[in-house]
């Protein structure tokens, strides 16, 4: 270790709002040269924010960030690149049809202006050599890769660029343990070499494997760092969630209902064993696990978006419903994506053609649309969700996310559903939204409906939910009414299950 | 039912809010196309006559027969069809060969449009499992010219004995019938479009097929139902086309696909999909040849009038898609 006096990095009451919502509050945080510093906390508790900010991509509001004793303005990537910063990217952002040696000099501000192959596989080799991939032709494509070698090149990438930073934004989070162990090796050997390393994961196991020191961040929040060695597992759990529910979740339900959904031996892809499950009329099941854990696989399947591959899933006791989304439609199986932009709205239509495209069918005669009907349709769903007055005729893109979240959801009353699927339903939502989120669905659920709502917030899943089911590597590991479980036994089964146990 | 009813009327109330640039979308091509008619009427001299007028019509008959019927294509996200020439002169030989075979003009038109429907359903099947309709169509396109040019030996193909003039030259209510023809399959698609689900669902996969497919509209179908409505324009087209000549071979229409991409572009389709009208390609169609028809009769050589609307193509498309752009902001 250098002279702990002046630190690495240090940031220093660092603010970031996007309009009413306040991702980060005043944040601090130190990096000491050569140290693993572990960044850990829940979805939206800032981390990728400051992740961000370091590379570039984001301009604080307010704050300093200093790096070897010197005032630094990152606000662009360039910037934050002649600072010493390289992050290693979530997502792959490698080129798959080029080769290792040029993907690993691409986008450099050092790269020459005239490619030299032969050199440039000699460089290669060298740098791949310090994250184990020695045995790796650097005149490969990337795309004949095995993820885990992706994600070492994604780092070996970095180290082209001879970074004193480096950010390891959720590194791990799509590799198997063994392929975990390649990773973490590599991030020592850097740390080794004298290099400050900011190790960004879920993965509370790998924390202690590698880290030195752990900063918590929660609610846009920070926390001075603690030493590695202070900590055990629950006091990490305890300082990550510990925030008040109560106020943000509507009362649960009074449950009992007659079987709506029921899943029998169930295989979709993406499952490693059969998935039996049952959902009442009235009631609201969670379901959580990580990134890959199965939880959004076994709504694609519920949904009739992923083929079944075995057994069977009944709604209202009739078969059928997963031959395909058509046949859940018809069946009453509503489902909102994760990802609304992608697949859950149509950005360039009206707002009355948005609600009216699941049930368009249903307002026609003899596949002539009949015009009035929708209107009055679509305006009645638009009075329940609370849609503000006059935009039944506005390109819906040019709305809010939370009225393009109303729509998404809003659009399924009209199919008379029996079912509603619901996959992130917060995602990037601030929190006075979510509490309406939040209502809606236990509306939604109160009126007769079987909700399934998968979330990789466990915070949620268990403030929200009647029945909360935990996924890991493809399997339903527990289930068990909300009550039964505390977030504590939650976060632990969900994260790090076969770390701890181990 | 009554609270229904009550938020219906607070909807209606408010009534259509719009855009200027929408409006100027939607009208700038009558617009456009009435400004063109003005001025060359006061400044070319014999454009403003029925014969002209009529010879305008007819011209612009059989590309925006076609274009119409490619406009459901480009509509539903499956960008253009690049075999549409080559498709349109195999339903113009198929055509004239049946018509002297069986000496029966209808029932040939039965056979060609049949034989052209079948060939676009195979390239719907294609495109639907995920191919590229670029290149499928092209592929199709370029092996459809090889296989007539093979049939027919790069002869010239008659219909014999048979009389087919009679389809290009009879008059219906003053209008020769590929005129009359193009202005109600213009009409019949603009109402099929806009008025019923296949339609609406045709324009939504076109915006965002990920969103269709969780919304239970059936990528197959609407591509099918997209593919057979380009055939349908594209056998009539030929049909007409071959009437109008009297015979055909391979190589005849050269530019004819590049006209009709030209007509639905002008008509303001966006290319990825999801905004596109029957009614204004036929628009486009129409300006297109109107243009083409002022600078012939000024004495413009060929060349310098395949410049002329190239340029004028370009300007538009791009004016049209800065507007929309403006717009979407």
């Amino acid at each position: 270790m250098e002279d702990t006096h002046t630190p690495r990095l240090s940031v220093r009451g660092v603010t970031k709002t996007y309009g009413a919502f306040t991702a980060l509050n005043e944040v601090s945080f130190e990096l000491r040269g050569g140290e693993i510093m572990a960044l850990l906390g829940e979805n939206g508790a800032g981390k990728s924010t400051l992740v961000k900010i370091l590379s570039g991509l984001v301009a604080p509001d307010a704050g300093e960030i200093v790096i070897d004793g010197e005032a630094v303005d990152l606000d662009t990537v360039a910037a934050s690149q002649a600072a010493g910063i390289a992050v290693v990217q979530q997502e792959y952002s490698t080129v798959p049809t080029m080769s290792v040696a040029d993907n690993l000099f691409l986008g450099q501000a050092a790269a020459p202006w005239i490619r030299r192959p032969r050199r440039l596989v000699r460089e290669a080799r060298e740098i791949l050599a310090r994250v184990g991939l020695e045995h790796l032709d650097p005149r490969v494509e990337v795309a004949t890769l095995s993820v885990a070698e992706m994600q070492l090149v994604e780092i070996a990438r970095v180290l082209a660029r001879d970074a004193r930073i480096l950010i390891f934004d959720e590194p791990t989070a799509a590799l198997s343990d063994a392929e975990v162990g390649r990773v973490l090796d590599a991030a020592r050997r850097l740390a080794g070499e004298g290099r400050s390393i900011i190790y960004v994961t879920h993965r509370l196991g790998e924390v202690f494997e590698i880290a030195d020191r752990v900063t918590i961040f929660r609610n846009g929040t920070s926390e001075p760092p603690y030493d590695v060695d202070d900590l055990d597992v629950d006091t990490v759990v305890a300082k990550m969630i510990g925030r008040e529910l109560a106020h943000l979740y509507p009362d649960r339900g009074t449950g009992g209902g007659q079987v709506v959904l029921e899943a029998r031996k169930l295989v979709a892809p993406g499952f490693r064993a059969p998935l039996d499950m049952v959902v009442r009329a009235g009631e609201i099941h969670g379901l959580t696990g990580q990134v890959g854990s199965g939880a959004s696989a076994v709504i694609e399947a519920l949904a009739g978006l992923a083929p079944v591959l075995d057994g069977e899933l009944r709604i209202d006791g009739s078969a059928g419903a997963a031959r395909s989304r058509r046949a859940g439609i018809r069946a009453g199986v509503a489902y909102c994506s994760p990802d609304r932009k992608r697949d859950g709205i149509f950005a360039q239509s009206s707002v009355r053609h948005n609600l009216s495209s699941p049930w368009l069918s249903s307002v026609s005669r003899s596949g002539f649309i009949k015009r009035a009907q929708e209107t009055r349709s679509a305006s009645a769903v638009a009075d329940a969700f609370a849609l503000d007055a006059g935009r039944l005729d506005r390109t819906l893109g040019s709305l809010s996310g939370g009225n393009q979240q109303k729509v998404a959801v809003g659009k399924w009353s009209g199919i008379r559903p029996r079912v509603l699927l619901v996959e992130e339903p917060t995602r990037g939502v601030d929190v006075g939204a979510r509490a309406d989120i939040y209502a809606t669905l236990r509306r939604i659920a109160e009126s007769g409906v079987a909700v399934v709502v998968c979330s990789s917030d466990t915070n949620e899943v268990l403030g929200l939910s009647d029945t909360v089911t935990t996924f890991y590597r493809g399997v339903a590991t527990h289930s068990r009414p909300a009550a039964a479980w505390t977030e504590h036994e939650l976060v632990r089964e969900v994260l790090h299950r076969e770390e701890v146990s181990a | 039912m009554t609270d229904i009813d009550a938020a219906a009327a607070r909807w209606t109330s408010v009534g259509r809010r719009t855009s200027i640039g929408r409006l100027v979308a939607r009208y700038a091509l009558p617009l456009m196309i009435i400004s063109v008619v003005l001025v060359a009427a006061l400044t070319t001299p014999g454009f403003a006559e029925s014969t002209n007028f009529r010879a305008i019509l007819i011209n612009t008959a059989i590309t925006g027969i076609a274009a119409v019927g490619m406009t459901a294509v480009t509509l539903s996200g499956n960008f253009f069809s690049l075999g549409v020439g080559a498709t349109v002169v195999m339903a113009g030989i198929t055509f004239l060969a049946t018509a002297d075979r069986t000496g029966s003009a209808a029932l040939a038109i039965v056979i060609t449009i049949s034989v052209v429907v079948l060939l676009g359903g195979a390239q719907a099947l294609i495109v639907a499992a995920g191919l590229n309709p670029v290149i499928t169509t092209l592929a199709f396109g370029t092996i459809i010219y090889g296989a007539i040019a093979v049939w027919t030996g790069g002869e010239v193909v008659t219909a014999g004995a048979t009389q087919v003039t009679g389809l290009a030259t009879a008059d219906l209510v003053g209008l020769p019938m590929p005129v009359v023809a193009f202005l109600v399959l213009t009409a019949v698609a603009t109402v099929l479009t806009e008025r019923t689900v296949m339609g609406r669902q045709l324009r939504l996969v076109g915006q965002n097929r990920e969103t269709g497919r969780t919304t239970g509209i059936s990528v197959l179908a609407t591509t099918i139902v997209a593919f057979t409505s380009l055939s349908i324009g594209a056998a009539l087209a030929g049909i007409f086309s071959a009437a109008q000549l009297r015979q055909m071979q391979a190589n005849d229409l050269p530019n004819l696909t590049m006209d009709i991409i030209a007509a639905v572009l002008v008509g303001g389709a966006a290319v990825g999909g999801g905004d596109a009208s029957p009614a204004r390609s036929a628009l486009g169609a129409l300006l297109l040849v109107t243009l083409g028809n002022v600078m012939l009769l000024h004495g413009l050589a060929p060349g310098v009038r395949v410049f002329g609307v190239g340029v004028i193509t370009v300007v538009l498309v791009v004016t049209l898609h800065l507007i929309r752009k403006a717009d979407a902001r």
